[in-house]
């Protein structure tokens, strides 16, 4: 067992430093942990001939519930309103943004870099996906929030997520009876699961013993464990609970901030670390251009699915192609479906590392073109963020005098 | 004459001293005086921990501005506060344009090489970039 502590204490150790890291440059601690646990494993590799276990079942259990509550929370920040108010066109444009890098990406691992049909389709649905964060960040800085096209272009993010995670789920598993199984007990479940949870969180709910938490998880291993069982993968229906719990969990801040610190505090290191301790770096600086050839596949896939779709909105065209590069961009879902293809054997290390290059590069080089060339800086002046009111406060009294 | 002025807040101690000057000003003038805090995301956003920062940034402000607000009120000023995200010198130069202020007070953070190098000093942003009188407060 001594050795499972010290394991873990490199683990978290190694988060730790990750963390401090990404407050010192200012950047996403799920970026800085990749990066840590790649440099780890190099260094670990070449200097003691060591590993960091990332194989040990205990790193992948705590891995994969980082991934499926991660991938809950992610869902749980749809706004249901917003999305039944703007439903069609969000639905058109974010299958568009799924669908025109998921064949385009597939081609060209399959046609330009000779992958074979199922790492082909792997490639094309780990580069599919866009950053809801990214787009929700601009939208926030611009105020573009608040407007139509603002909140059309978001509510699409989580379709083009969408189209990800059921192609992950659904294409590398055989069709079966436990397809069936899956996907009759898992439409069951999501249709009577907000009535169930606001009664039962009402009755229950808001003790100390944290019992929306249990909850929670009981749904999301049942829903992914029988994901697993029918060969396919546990984050598709926890993106669907977090989805359809959006407007009854998702909006209790309180447990979503619990929720939150133990996925950033324990699980989401192991995972973001794991992924990067999995990257093979010999193979990225063997033929590095090959995950620049699937990134700029991916942009010019979005942009031809994209661009039109936001000159139709009457978007002008600069802040048309500032939408199109924000919706290039991907982290979570991207590695997600790179974990699982590695997992699966679909695809093998070389690959999976071209794979998560391509994915972290996907984070980073489209936000800044965009605000390099295409940020709509008249937009700025919109009155973003918002005015925090403090009622009227009674003047400091100090002692022995008048205020 | 300065009847509006704005004073850049992070909660340092810095910005404290720049807080108290600002409070000073608008007592002395009559001035409206804002409070601006900028909540700054990681780079690349990445989802969930935007929301984090996010709803961190607006607690940790909130208790603050409460405490600000106090202080303000000793003097018989009444603060406006002002919670932007982005980038802070940015945020901070918008909004005094926005506002049309006379003055920006804000304190000196004396940033690590490693911020220097990767943002620059807000402070010198702002001196360089501003349209209004800059006060910074050491």
């Amino acid at each position: 067992m001594a050795e499972t502590w010290f394991l873990a204490t490199v683990w978290i150790g190694l988060a730790l430093l990750a963390t401090l890291l990404s407050i010192w440059f200012r950047i996403a601690t799920a970026l800085s942990e990749i990066v840590v646990g790649t440099v780890a494993q190099m260094v670990l590799g070449a200097v003691l001939g060591a590993s960091l276990g990332a194989g040990d079942s205990w790193i992948k259990f705590l891995s994969g519930t980082g991934a499926i509550l991660l991938t809950f929370l992610a869902g749980a920040e749809l706004d249901p309103t917003i999305f039944r108010q703007k439903w069609k066109e969000a639905t058109a444009l974010g299958l568009l943004s799924f669908l025109a890098p998921f064949f385009g990406c597939a081609a060209a691992a399959h046609w330009l870099l000779g992958w074979n049909a199922t790492a082909s389709w792997l490639a094309g649905v780990a580069l599919s996906t866009t950053s809801v964060a990214v787009v929700y960040a601009v939208m926030l800085e611009f105020g573009l929030n608040k407007t139509e096209f603002g909140k059309t272009l978001l509510a699409a993010c989580f379709v083009t997520d969408l189209g990800t995670v059921v192609a992950l789920g659904l294409i590398f598993a055989p069709f079966t009876l436990r397809t069936l199984i899956f996907a009759g007990v898992g439409t069951a479940v999501f249709l009577v699961l907000p009535w169930i949870t606001i009664r039962f969180f009402g009755k229950y709910g808001g003790r100390p013993s944290e019992l929306e938490a249990k909850y929670l998880l009981l749904l999301l291993f049942g829903l992914g464990g029988l994901a697993a069982w029918a060969e396919s993968e546990a984050v598709l229906p926890a993106y669907l609970i977090g989805m359809v719990l959006a407007g009854t969990v998702g909006k209790d801040h309180a447990l979503i901030r619990r929720l939150r610190t133990l996925t950033f505090g324990l699980l989401t290191p192991f995972y973001f670390i794991r992924a990067g301790s999995l990257v093979s770096v010999p193979a990225l600086g063997a033929a590095p251009m090959i995950f620049v050839v699937l990134l700029l596949v991916k942009m010019v896939a979005k942009f031809i699915a994209v661009y039109p779709a936001t000159r139709f909105f009457e978007s002008p065209r600069q802040e048309g192609m500032y939408s199109t590069m924000l919706m290039s961009t991907g982290l979570t879902f991207g590695s997600i479906a790179a974990i699982f293809g590695l997992n699966k054997g679909i695809i093998d290390e070389g690959q999976y590392s071209y794979l998560v290059a391509a994915v972290i590069a996907s984070a980073v080089v489209p936000t800044l073109i965009a605000n390099k060339f295409f940020l709509p800086r008249h937009l700025l002046r919109s009155g973003a963020g918002r005015t925090i009111v403090i009622p009227p406060q009674q003047p400091v009294q100090t002692p022995g005098g008048t205020p | 004459m300065i009847r509006k002025l704005l004073v850049a807040y992070d909660a340092s101690p810095q910005s404290e001293k720049a807080f108290d000057f600002a409070v000073g000003i608008a007592a002395k003038y009559g001035a409206v005086l804002i409070v601006c805090s900028v909540a700054t995301l990681p780079e690349p956003p990445v989802s969930v921990e935007v929301s984090a920062v996010l709803d961190h940034a607006e607690e940790f402000y909130t208790k603050h501005f409460t405490k600000l607000a106090t202080r303000a009120a000793a003097e018989g000023i009444t603060p406006r506060f002002e919670l932007k995200v982005g980038h802070p010198a940015e945020q901070i130069i918008l909004l005094a344009e926005e506002e049309k202020v006379q003055m920006i007070a804000m304190g000196h953070r004396g940033n690590t090489l490693v911020e220097k190098w990767m943002l620059g000093s807000v402070c010198r942003r702002v001196i360089n970039y501003a349209n209004c009188t800059v006060s910074v407060v050491r």
